[in-house]
């Protein structure tokens, strides 16, 4: 599907000029235009939007990126900021006037202060790389989420990436203490501080999640938690979802809170298995990973509990890790799960809905009815815990009209989500994708005030334009086509 | 109905507000009332909170509840202990009225602020009033959600400055199975490294407080962790420790009483922070924390702060109320800061009828 | 992915194979985290998810230039990114794919010819090879430092007595090894006659030289020579043939993927791979641990080669062997890396090739070993021009570890 942003007002005498500023001040292996080097950035890690960018720049200190912005600002030349482009939502698609600003270069871990539980890096970092690199202080950054081995710190913060593990331990405006911003006319800020609190309003947390529309990050600092002393993850079988589903609920009423929880339906074990080994049993509907951590004790006796617990929950089987490299590998299947789909199919597309926990068997069901409906297979993979859902639906985009039924299948999905009193996206961002989908979600009156937000920072509206807040005539416009409840939402506006 | 009818009532109040610019001081229950800066306005009209309670969803195995902000954080606390749970973020009452609505709208957090979380990191949603009288709803009932930028976190702390608060979701945590409290006896100095030690383990802790050479260490979590971690970190188990940490936590503690007139600053900084004012403080959050009664001047205090990495704010004052004014509690902004400051303020309550001046004197 | 590819290259077998491989990435970006070249030049074009796209590109009809033929070149095929890859992505078969197309397109510089012409005419042929390394050695006193540490000293070997066993195996001379580094088939022989395995040589080059340099034509003509030869000596008793270099080993295990269309040397491929092993698939370490008297004071770091941990999937072989028989290991990070060596990749592309020795040098040297050990003489040699301690092939480690 190609994406057309209609929203710049820069002329083709603007961008001429602003090549020729970024020509003098960038060296020239940082500066791709031919559509040969420009076209592999066509995507971001959802394949099903592409547009090529008018230029991509891989600067290399903050100067340049300060430079370019100021360029960019001067010549109203809108921006698009890419980390290493895994995200699922099409936050950092290009646009065909616009610069792709890469941050992959700044990829340096700038310090780590164990006493203070804090390490500050470039945002270019990968996630993982900070973990890794912190290990030998006995810490680590607590966010997980399944792409970590390559997503980095910058996009992270971008999306307010989750993982396995934010039941317990938060999502990534949880585990952040400062950000370094340029803002759209070139200023370097500092939002937070290595205190855990800072005056004034919250802007951490505004800018966290607020998908590259408010300030390029350039740097950030992260908090360190100390690695727990003892971890062990169950892995539960059970012949049904449901009765998996219905497992997660019990654990959490019992006032556990494991590390991690989560679920895989059948084709999301078979594929995970195939890639990871991971010993899934591939005969099973459905498996509960729960992770419990803390000191030798209390994971012993929560271990015991949880495994008498699922049983009694009727798990078909139960296999809990004896040492590290098990439980790692146990992981391994759930983290790769998403790519090991490309096993069984050649395209996929992954929704992020979240819901109460106690809707879904409800939501489970519908899914399973709209599978057949639409002739689509789905796998489903689950943050359970949390009530997060990734159903990934799998087509064939070679095959015509088949990217397009996906899309109005996972729309479908994600409205019943709102329906159930959960939200279109838990983790992975609006972006792009998601884009007509806040239509259903907010008001006029909210999705005013998020542009009036925007406007606080980009009143030209140069920082990714087009992404995560949807126009309110776009909104009418859909509107007119969906009518909910027999009303028709934003009266109050024009129709096109 | 009653909630419709309430809901419209306070909309209306605001929209009277914003139609006469008449500046309006939200008032909950009127606990934290000395926090943050006086109104400057000249005519000022009381909005009440209070008449806006009620717990409106709580499902235990969801882990969340929501409520009207005029509902007192009492009966709140008291519903989710029945059911053996709790508000992680230990919020403080000063006072009997209390409500969740003035706990948001200051944000503050107790001592098991480091290790579970701050109020800001548990709100899940909100639904406000802007100035302009309109009723917005962000963020929602689930742990995780991305949609839209994060309102309902922009309000905490925010003094009610950005928009009047009518419901807040909350993410709540299970009540630990066992507390105890360790004592041990040691200088500041001592203390302090022994905090950041502590503060590098995995053991379960929940607080970690020093004052007048004791060092209090709290452990939350089962039985058996508790107990091995008592014997790790050594020291006397306080009996009835709970008044302690509710008298830390409500200032009401022998150290905030016996303040001598002197005004009461809160320090919040770098875990690893050298703080050296020459007062007698009480030190929380393992050492990010310092709340110190000084007479010395604002600039000197915040200067301090900013050099450890952190910030200063003027908590209490026991002089007179004029004299307060004379300057902002809270620290001063960079520039380019307090513009993003000013361009939100405008963008939700463009009269600046909300609370104006409370947060800074100019917002 | 989605693909478009021409019609007519779609018809052919490499069309087909080309279309499933695209077809099976998900463009999820995980390969990107354990790129060499991507780590260092942080530029999606020189990482394999660029470059699948580049050659997803070539083949859909875009124009192509010198640019994708660069980024391709600059590819180690070290293949991390198919270890990385959870959606099993065939990139090295899809590279070679992309490699022979892109020259179709792009002319190479005079230079670039020249270079690639001169490694063809000299790396492949065990005797010129050594003449000019003889010549070299001659000289190397007078040489400057920077030479001096690409020419490695002669080395005197002592002559061995081995004894006659049951057991027969093949070794593979190699083309530069037995000038370069003679020691390391002579320390074979002597633990696998420990072993009660006897060695009998076998003479060539595997075909990797002229594969990577996309001369195709002559590569088959290598590979198709040695087929020949080496059924034939199957015949007698043999139990298989043995790589000391884990980069030969690599080759021939792809013999049955590069004769895939060949009617007649399909199935003999087939057997020759399957009759081939690295050195470290042959070691009986319980009957080996009986043998050493080892060393235990030395810290040693291991350097997995590529062509050992991505391309014949055996990530732990070496490690596995070395303190099962007690000797010492030292941490190591980043162990997914490439070292820069990668065939000619040090030759034309020096100055990545250096960069990356270095980060690999210092992801080994991170618990201060006295020595690196691997598996593979492109490595071995590529590293100890850059390292500050010796770099060797750990069955000489272990060969002079032997009791008497």
């Amino acid at each position: 599907m190609r994406y057309h942003c209609r929203m710049t007002r820069a002329t083709k005498d603007n961008r001429k000029s602003l090549r020729k500023q970024l020509h003098q001040v960038l060296p020239k292996t940082c500066i791709l235009e031919t559509p040969e080097q420009t076209i592999p950035y066509e995507s971001d890690g959802l394949t099903a939007y592409q547009q090529k960018p008018w230029m991509v720049v891989l600067p290399e200190s903050i100067e340049q990126v300060q430079t370019i912005i100021r360029l960019c600002h001067k010549e109203g030349v809108p921006v698009v900021a890419r980390g290493a482009g895994t995200g699922l939502s099409g936050g950092a698609l290009p646009l065909a006037n616009g610069l792709l600003l890469s941050l992959a270069k700044f990829n340096r871990i700038l310090d780590i202060n164990p006493a203070n539980r804090s390490a500050t890096v470039e945002p270019g970092v990968r996630n993982l790389a900070i973990s890794e690199a912190v290990e030998k202080f006995n810490l680590y950054y607590a966010p997980d989420p399944s792409s970590q081995i390559a997503c980095t710190i910058g996009g992270n913060v971008a999306e307010n990436a989750g993982g396995v593990h934010c039941l317990k331990y938060g999502l990534t405006v949880h585990n952040i203490l400062q950000l370094k911003i340029i803002t759209i006319d070139g200023e370097l800020i500092t939002i937070g501080s290595q205190a855990l609190d800072t005056p004034g309003y919250d802007l951490l947390a505004l800018m966290t999640g607020s998908e590259g529309m408010l300030g390029i990050i350039v740097e950030v600092i992260v908090k360190l938690l100390p690695r727990p002393e003892q971890a062990q993850v169950i892995l539960a079988a059970f012949d049904d979802v449901v009765k998996a589903g219905e497992a997660v609920g019990a654990i959490i009423a019992e006032g556990i809170i494991p590390a991690g929880l989560e679920m895989m339906d059948n084709p999301a074990i078979c594929a995970a298995e195939d890639y990871a080994h991971a010993g899934y049993p591939v005969d099973a509907e459905a498996i509960l990973l729960c992770e419990l951590d803390g000191t030798n004790e209390e994971v012993t006796e929560q271990i015991q509990f949880v495994e008498n617990l699922l049983t009694q929950k009727g798990a078909t089987s139960l296999r809990t890790s004896q040492n590290t490299a098990e439980r790692l590998k146990l992981w391994l299947g759930r983290k790769s799960a998403f790519p090991a789909v490309g096993r069984i199919s050649p395209d996929y597309y992954c929704m992020d809905g979240t819901i109460p926990r106690h809707q879904l068997p409800f939501i489970l069901q519908k899914i399973s009815d709209l599978s057949k409906e639409y002739n689509l297979l789905v796998a489903n993979v689950f943050h359970a815990g949390d009530g997060n859902l990734h159903p990934l639906i799998l087509y064939d985009a070679n095959i015509e009209g088949e990217l397009e039924r996906t899309e109005e299948f996972g729309g479908k999905i994600l409205e019943l989500c709102v329906k159930a009193g959960g939200t279109i996206t838990g983790e992975h961002g609006v972006g792009k994708e998601k884009i007509d989908q806040m239509c259903v979600q907010f008001k006029s009156l909210e999705l005013q005030i998020f542009h009036d937000i925007k406007h606080s920072f980009d009143p030209q509206e140069l920082l990714n334009p087009g992404k995560a807040v949807p126009t309110l005539h776009r909104c009418a416009e859909l509107g007119g086509m969906h009518v909910h409840d027999g009303l028709l939402p934003h009266p109050e506006l024009e129709r096109f | 109905m009653e909630t419709m009818n309430r809901t419209r009532e306070l909309q209306d109040h605001v929209r009277a507000a914003f139609n006469d610019k008449t500046a309006l001081k939200i008032v909950g229950g009127n606990t934290k009332h000395f926090y943050g800066n006086k109104s400057n306005a000249k005519k000022t009209n009381v909005i009440e909170t209070r008449i806006h309670q009620g717990i409106i969803s709580y499902e235990p195995s969801e882990l969340v509840i929501t409520a009207r902000a005029g509902t007192p954080l009492k009966e709140i606390e008291a519903l989710l202990a029945e059911n053996n749970q709790m508000l992680p973020f230990d919020p403080p009452h000063f006072g009997e009225h209390a409500t969740l609505g003035g706990a948001i709208a200051t944000g503050l957090s107790g001592s098991r602020r480091p290790f579970t979380g701050s109020a800001r990191d548990f709100v899940l949603g909100s639904k406000i009033i802007s100035g302009k009288g309109d009723v917005m709803s962000f963020g929602g009932q689930v742990m995780k959600n991305v949609a839209g930028y994060d309102v309902s976190r922009l309000m905490v702390g925010a003094l009610g400055t950005l928009g009047l608060l009518l419901e807040i979701s909350i993410k709540v945590l299970p009540k630990p199975n066992t507390e105890a409290t360790q004592v041990i006896a040691m200088s500041q100095q001592d203390a302090l490294i022994t905090m950041h030690k502590l503060n590098q383990t995995s053991l379960p802790l929940s607080a970690l407080t020093y004052e007048n050479e004791k060092l209090y260490v709290r452990l939350s979590g089962a039985l058996s962790a508790v107990t091995s971690a008592q014997k790790k970190v050594g020291g006397e188990t306080l009996l009835h420790a709970e008044k302690l940490w509710q008298e830390i936590n409500e200032q009401t503690f022998s150290f905030f009483t016996e303040s001598n007139n002197k005004p009461l600053w809160r320090l919040s900084v770098p875990y690893i922070a050298n703080i050296d004012l020459n007062e007698n403080s009480l030190i929380d959050w393992a050492g990010a924390l310092y709340w110190i009664h000084s007479d010395k001047k604002a600039e000197e205090i915040q200067q301090h702060a900013i050099e450890q990495g952190g910030s200063a704010m003027l908590f209490r004052t026991h002089q007179v109320k004029a004299e307060k004014n004379a300057q902002d509690c809270f620290m001063p902004l960079p520039a380019k800061i307090k513009q993003l400051h000013v361009n939100l303020k405008m963008r939700f309550d463009p009269r600046g009828i909300l609370n104006y001046g409370r947060l800074y004197s100019d917002l | 992915m989605q693909t478009k590819i021409k019609h007519d290259f779609l018809q052919s077998e490499k069309g087909q194979l080309a279309d499933k491989i695209l077809r099976s990435c998900v463009h999820c970006g995980f390969c990107t985290a354990t790129c060499p070249t991507y780590q260092i030049l942080g530029d999606e074009l020189d990482g394999p998810r660029g470059r699948i796209y580049l050659i997803k590109q070539m083949l859909e009809g875009h124009t192509v230039t010198k640019e994708t033929l660069n980024h391709l070149d600059r590819c180690l095929t070290c293949r991390a990114c198919e270890t990385t890859c959870p959606s099993g992505v065939e990139y090295g078969h899809l590279l070679e794919i992309g490699r022979s197309e892109v020259e179709k397109r792009v002319k190479r510089s005079l230079l670039q010819k020249v270079l690639r012409k001169t490694l063809l005419l000299i790396l492949p042929f065990p005797k010129r090879f050594a003449v000019l390394l003889q010549t070299g050695q001659l000289f190397r006193p007078v040489l400057p430092g920077i030479l001096k540490k690409q020419i490695p000293a002669k080395t005197r070997l002592t002559k061995l007595s081995l004894k006659n066993h049951k057991t027969k195996m093949l070794i593979l001379d190699g083309c530069a090894q037995p000038a370069l580094a003679p020691e390391i088939n002579h320390a074979t022989r002597k633990v696998l006659d420990a072993l009660d395995i006897e060695l009998v040589s076998f003479s060539g080059c595997c075909g990797a030289i002229n594969q990577h340099l996309s001369d195709e034509e002559k590569a088959l003509v290598i590979i198709k020579n040695n087929i020949d030869r080496l059924i034939a000596e199957f015949d007698n008793d043999i139990e298989g043939i043995v790589m000391t270099a884990s980069g030969c080993g690599a080759m021939f295990k792809e013999y049955p993927h590069l004769l895939r269309n060949d009617e007649h040397y399909k199935n003999k491929a087939e057997i020759i791979a399957n009759k081939t092993f690295d050195l470290t698939e042959i070691i009986n370490t319980e009957k080996l641990k009986n043998k050493l008297n080892v060393n235990k004071n030395l810290n040693i770091a291991v350097h997995t080669p590529c062509t050992l941990q991505h391309a014949q999937k055996l990530p732990l072989n070496i490690e596995n062997i070395l303190s099962s028989c007690g000797y010492q290991l030292s941490t190591i990070k980043d162990k997914h890396l490439c070292c820069g060596s990668a065939g000619t990749y040090s030759i034309t592309q020096p100055e990545l090739s250096a960069q990356l020795r270095e980060q690999r040098l210092s992801g080994l040297m991170v618990g201060q070993p006295d020595m690196i050990a691997t598996a593979n003489i492109g490595c071995l040699h590529h590293m100890n021009a850059g390292s500050t301690v010796p770099v060797r092939h750990w069955v000489e480690i272990v060969a002079e570890n032997l009791k008497p």
